[in-house]
């Protein structure tokens, strides 16, 4: 492996963080979306060393599974987005705070 | 082993009652008398039947199926002299309970009936069960019925009074859980053989540190159903609030579950914890016969005074059972019986009172002695009952709790028996807040109908017979009691 | 024969008592008294036939074994001996003369039935007590005559006085009997068969300090009865019942049953002296107490209820002298002279319209009611102890045994029951000169016609009774028998009386004190007062002796009253208060906490994720500290 695999999971790390700054810093539902998709991708940079460094094909299988299943749950979200868009007008994730008791 | 399971029929008659109530919800009265004929027909078959498989205080009829196997929990019932004593007055009271409710209760007739047969289910099953898991479990049911019966058909703050006994009795049922699994656990760890069977853990090996702490789990459980003060404090509100059919249960069959439990499983199980609580003990009883007494005295409400009386007399029966002795557990065992004849009927009258005048206050009653003359002289048979007047019942319990107390206790028996002279204060007062006195001008006071009759005059024959002669009753405890003292002899 | 007869005595009185329960409301009124007085009458006639087939001996029978558990047990036996069965005989003969007597003077009263079914009820309690063997089975008798009290004083049940005077009554007798129970407890706990003949032949058995306790108890159970000090402050108030009840059970028969158990259980209290100058010096405490308070009463039923109460201090002070047959005979001879004389009283009561004032009778009474008067005479006579009448012979018998006694403690004694007699003799007469001699006379004076031959008749027998009921035990030194004192000395447990110590001295102080309290009366309130100090009547002293030297107002202030308070107090400040407010406070507490929680839950997604985040994070931390 030309890297060793810290500087990988160092890599991932920073995109996770990323990631997760998006999804909690950001008012704005398609952000919130955009940084679920960052952080999966993260772990997906994690696999792929992972699966270098102990010359195991399962985690490159396991990136290709994250893939479709994010696309697959990017799909539903942007859904259910455009549907709350339609219904109220309005994006900010803090705007439908009705399941609070 | 029994091929035909006598004891399990105890429990799923009123079990299958309580379904079956719930199809009559269109059809009152249908429902009415199929709950009557079912506690009718109880009572027949524990009367009837069930001696013919062995006279109950000599023989014990047991039931022991599989239930649990991996956890060890069996299905065990048993029934003894002071088992069958137990059921019978619940079974008697489950049919007083119906015929109370006949006017009484206007809504939701299904639901009420079935809530009675439900606890009548319930207790019957912790009367009998003989497995700790099996107790537990119908200990926690019980209080399910009874939280709906003070709930819905209750009187004017029903809610908290209900939610106030519900809380008390799942805390305390959860200590006693907690202590269950304690006991099974240390059981096992001790000797390898997991069980919940009673027989088995009568013999556990623990030591004493843990016992304590596992009888303290137990006591707590059954102090909050005795009671024993200061966990007494839902009981003034539970049975003021309850209807009538619902006080005449919590006082007649549910505290004596707290007691029995104790006589049963709280004492037996744990003979050093529970020889260095005897003190203990001793003084809450003395405490509460002699706090209740006084309460009772200042009360305004006339139901009210008469649950404070219940607190006074579950306070001597726990003086008996912490004494230990032969003598004090037969008066012990005897009085829960006749606790739940005398302060059941004063309930049932007062509650009669109650439909008559719409008050319950001591303060609108008043000279009913010249207006409904039999409904008078049965009320005050049943205060002068629950005052010990030697002839009827209370006396004979009490009589014997004390002498029995006396030997090793002396100063405790003496204060008990100087309870005798507050308990007579606020019957008096009682009796003569209702029967005597000028009275109001009242014309259309009904005097006793043919249905209240029915619930009055057997328990007043009950009164009386067991007052003149209770040594059926004493004989039916008096192998029981040996046996328990031979487990352990205090 | 004895023992069916003796059975038969106990068991017809509570026939009559379930017939008027159950049939009462149903027959004539004639019928229901009909079968009352019948059923005592039978009575009667059985006891005095078992008296007549068991004369001298002992014999016992059981009716039904009641209850046992371990060793203790308790059945419903009878011991036949003589003082029991004289007692029966005394009780159905006074209750047989009451009972005739109320069906006139409770005519047109409506509650008739209970009356009567109390009445009845009373009698089988009281015949229990006379003959029960079994201690428990005495109690059954002991509280019941408690209840059928209760329910008799407060018979006119409108009048709250009334029965606020029957609670009085009910509470203040059931103090003593705690102290019963625990003799029996304590006696059981002994190995003691707790019964009366299990007492005559193991007392010796006890030790020093249990016969002394238990001495104490029996002397606590029957003060609270027979109204000894300080248990007395319930008979004066007992008066509000109807004076045929209070002639029954308030004269003859219940207060005197306190005594009547002391004497039956004397072989306990011989065991120890010290108990027996106790038992006296109640008795005598008491007879001071009640001759004074009767000196100062107006009411002419509480000058008779402090009479009762202060005579019974008499027979408690025999028992104390060790001489329970003195004791015996003054029970029998103050049953006839106090019943008569409240029969009489409620005589004038009734033909005076309810008043009850003796300053507000007069001498036209004597004039227009002397079939009241002369009966009346008679037992003022024996009252005070004059001779030759019935009670100068028992009071006689009861000072000289005192005076057998050696010691400065009865001298004391004796001393004090002599000034106890002076002013029995004074009040007595005090109460005959204001009531018939009195001036100035109340100007309507009742017609003969008012006390018809049915309600006066009566008092004859009872008056003939006390003229010669002396007869009976007749000292010594006269040259005549000591009958009764021989006939219960055949008794097991009575001693024999002790010996004649200068009778005659004895005669003549009694007689000296009787006359001596006529003369003062007759100065006082006699035709030539006016030349004499008048009597302080509305003094401030004079009224503390009327109510009783503020036993009563002590009672309410320091136990009545404080028990009220602190009903209330424990009630609403520690039931509601302390009790209650702990748990909402827990509730409250949980309560709170949970909306501190709630917080958490703001519905905006963006704190759920950071939550979500946080604790995933710590999670996996913990997790890989774990594996590692």
């Amino acid at each position: 492996m030309i890297v060793p695999l810290e500087h990988v999971l160092v890599l991932a790390l920073a995109v996770f963080l990323l990631g997760a700054g998006c999804a909690l810093l950001r008012r704005n539902l398609i952000m919130i979306l955009l940084g679920v998709e960052i952080m999966l991708n993260a772990s997906g940079i994690a696999l792929v060393g992972a699966s270098l460094a102990w010359r195991d094909l399962h985690g490159q299988a396991f990136v290709l599974f994250i893939m479709g299943v994010a696309a697959a749950e990017v799909a539903v979200g942007l859904a259910l987005v455009v549907y709350a868009h339609r219904r109220t007008g309005r994006l900010e994730a803090d705007h439908f705070n009705k399941l609070r008791e | 082993m029994n091929a035909f399971p006598m004891l399990t029929v105890l429990i799923l008659l009123p079990l299958a009652g309580s379904v079956a109530a719930m199809a009559f919800a269109r059809y009152p009265v249908a429902c009415r008398i199929l709950s009557l004929g079912l506690t009718l027909t109880q009572l027949v078959y524990l009367l009837a039947v069930v001696p013919l498989a062995g006279m109950p205080g000599t023989v014990v009829l047991r039931e022991d199926l599989a239930w649990i196997p991996s956890l060890g929990a069996r299905y065990s019932l048993a029934m003894d002299g002071i088992s069958y004593l137990l059921v019978l007055v619940a079974s008697f009271l489950g049919i007083l309970a119906v015929l109370v409710s006949w006017r009484e209760i206007r809504s939701r007739i299904a639901a009420h009936h079935a809530s009675l047969l439900l606890v009548q289910a319930t207790a019957i099953g912790i009367f009998l069960a003989r497995d700790l898991l099996l107790f537990a479990l119908f200990w926690e049911l019980q209080l399910v019925p009874i939280f709906f019966l003070i709930a819905i058909w209750g009187h004017e703050a029903r809610r908290s009074a209900a939610f106030k006994f519900f809380l008390f009795s799942i805390a305390g049922g959860l200590l006693m859980l907690l202590a269950v699994i304690g006991l099974y656990v240390s059981h096992g760890l001790a000797t390898g053989s997991y069980t919940f069977a009673l027989a088995d853990l009568l013999a556990s090996p623990a030591s004493p540190f843990l016992q304590g702490w596992l009888f303290a789990g137990f006591l707590l459980g059954f102090a909050v159903k005795t009671p024993i003060i200061p966990l007494h404090i839902w009981l003034p509100d539970a049975h003021t609030q309850a209807p009538t059919a619902g006080s005449l249960i919590l006082a007649g069959v549910l505290l004596k579950t707290g007691s029995y439990g104790l006589l049963r499983f709280g004492l037996p199980l744990f003979p050093h914890a529970a020889a260095q609580a005897a003190p203990l003990l001793i003084v809450l009883g003395l405490a509460a016969l002699i706090y209740g007494a006084w309460v009772c005295f200042a009360q305004t409400d006339a139901k009210r005074l008469v649950a404070y009386s219940s607190i006074g007399h579950m306070g001597l029966i726990l003086l008996g059972l912490a004494v230990w002795e032969e003598i004090s557990l037969q008066g012990s065992v005897l009085q829960m019986v006749n606790h739940a004849l005398t302060t059941g009927a004063l309930f049932v009258m007062v509650g009669m009172l109650y439909e008559r005048i719409g008050s319950r206050d001591l303060n609108d009653l008043g000279g009913l002695w010249q207006r409904i003359p039999v409904f008078s002289s049965f009320f005050l048979l049943f205060c002068l009952a629950a005052a010990g007047l030697p002839g009827l019942n209370n006396f004979v319990g009490e009589l014997l709790i004390l002498v029995g107390s006396f030997e090793q206790h002396p100063a405790a028996a003496c204060i008990g028996f100087a309870g005798a002279v507050l308990i007579l204060g606020y019957i008096l007062r009682l009796v003569q807040a209702t029967l005597f006195g000028p009275g109001e001008a009242r014309e259309d006071l009904a005097d006793i109908t043919p249905r209240e009759a029915a619930i009055v005059a057997p328990l007043a024959g009950a009164v009386l017979f067991i007052g003149l002669v209770p040594s059926p009753v004493l004989n039916l405890l008096r192998g029981p009691v040996k046996a328990l003292l031979a487990q352990w002899g205090g | 024969m004895l023992q069916t007869a003796a059975i038969l005595a106990l068991i017809l009185p509570l026939l009559g008592f379930v017939f008027h329960v159950a049939a009462g409301g149903f027959v004539y009124r004639r019928t229901v008294e009909t079968v009352a007085c019948a059923a005592i009458l039978a009575s009667l006639i059985a006891a005095c036939l078992a008296l007549a087939a068991g004369w001298g001996g002992a014999s016992s029978v059981t009716l039904f074994s009641w209850f046992r558990a371990g060793d203790f047990a308790a059945s419903f036996d009878l011991l036949l001996d003589p003082l029991s069965l004289i007692m029966a005989v005394l009780v159905g003969f006074i209750s047989l003369l009451v009972h005739c007597y109320s069906v006139p003077f409770m005519r047109g009263d409506p509650g008739y039935v209970r009356y009567y079914g109390y009445l009845n009820l009373f009698v089988f309690f009281m015949l229990a007590v006379a003959l029960a063997d079994n201690l428990v089975f005495l109690f059954l008798g002991w509280e019941g005559m408690g209840l059928c009290s209760y329910a008799l004083i407060g018979h006119w049940f409108h009048s709250k006085e009334r029965i606020s005077a029957a609670r009085k009554a009910f509470l203040v007798t059931r103090t003593g009997d705690v102290a019963f129970l625990i003799g029996v407890a304590l006696l059981f706990a002994q190995g003691v068969d707790p019964s009366v003949s299990g007492i005559q032949a193991e007392a010796g058995s006890l030790p020093g300090w249990t016969a002394v306790l238990l001495g104490l108890l029996l002397l606590w159970a029957a003060a609270g009865k027979s109204a000894q000090f300080p248990l007395l402050i319930w008979l004066p108030d007992a008066m509000a019942g109807p004076t045929p009840v209070s002639a029954l059970i308030h004269a003859a028969t219940m207060v005197a049953s306190g005594v009547y158990l002391l004497a039956r259980l004397f072989p306990v209290l011989a065991l120890s002296p010290a108990v027996l100058l106790c038992i006296g010096a109640v008795g005598t405490l008491t007879a001071l107490w009640g001759a004074a308070s009767a000196l100062a009463q107006r009411d002419i039923k509480r000058v008779l209820a402090w009479s009762t109460l202060s005579q019974v201090g008499f027979m408690m002070l025999a028992i104390g002298a060790g001489d329970p047959a003195a004791s015996m005979f003054h029970l029998i001879v103050h049953a006839f002279f106090k019943s008569l004389l409240f029969l009489a009283a409620g005589c004038l009561i009734q033909a005076l319209d309810e008043e009850h004032d003796i300053f507000a009778m007069g001498a036209k009474l004597r004039h227009r009611l002397p079939h009241v008067f002369w009966p009346f005479f008679l037992g003022v006579l024996a009252l005070a102890a004059v001779p030759p009448f019935a009670g100068f012979w028992s009071k006689g018998r009861v000072l000289s045994a005192v005076l057998a006694q050696p010691g400065a403690g009865y001298a004391a004694l004796a001393l004090a029951a002599s000034a106890a007699a002076l002013l029995t003799s004074l009040y007595s007469f005090r109460l005959l000169l204001l009531a018939f001699f009195g001036r100035p006379a109340r100007t309507d004076a009742p017609s003969p016609e008012s006390v018809p031959l049915s309600t006066a008749w009566v008092l004859w027998p009872l008056a003939l009774l006390c003229i010669g009921a002396g007869a009976l035990d007749l000292p010594g030194h006269l040259g005549a028998s000591n009958w009764l004192t021989g006939f219960l000395a055949s008794a097991p447990g009575v001693p024999p009386g002790p010996d004649t110590v200068s009778e005659t001295l004895i005669t003549l102080l009694d007689t000296g004190l009787a006359l001596a309290g006529l003369l003062l009366a007759l100065l006082a309130y006699g035709p030539a007062e006016r030349f004499f100090p008048r009597v302080p009547e509305g003094a401030r002293f004079w009224n503390l002796m009327a109510r009783g030297f503020g036993l009563e107002e002590a009672s309410t202030r320091f136990i009545a009253r404080p028990y009220r308070s602190v009903a209330t107090l424990l009630w609403l400040r520690m039931e509601e208060g302390v009790l209650d407010r702990t748990t909402s406070g827990a509730a409250a507490l949980l309560s709170r906490a949970s909306s501190g929680v709630r917080l958490w839950t703001t519905g905006r997604l963006s704190t759920y994720l950071l939550m979500l985040l946080a604790g995933l994070t710590l999670i996996l931390l913990v997790a890989a500290g774990i594996w590692s």
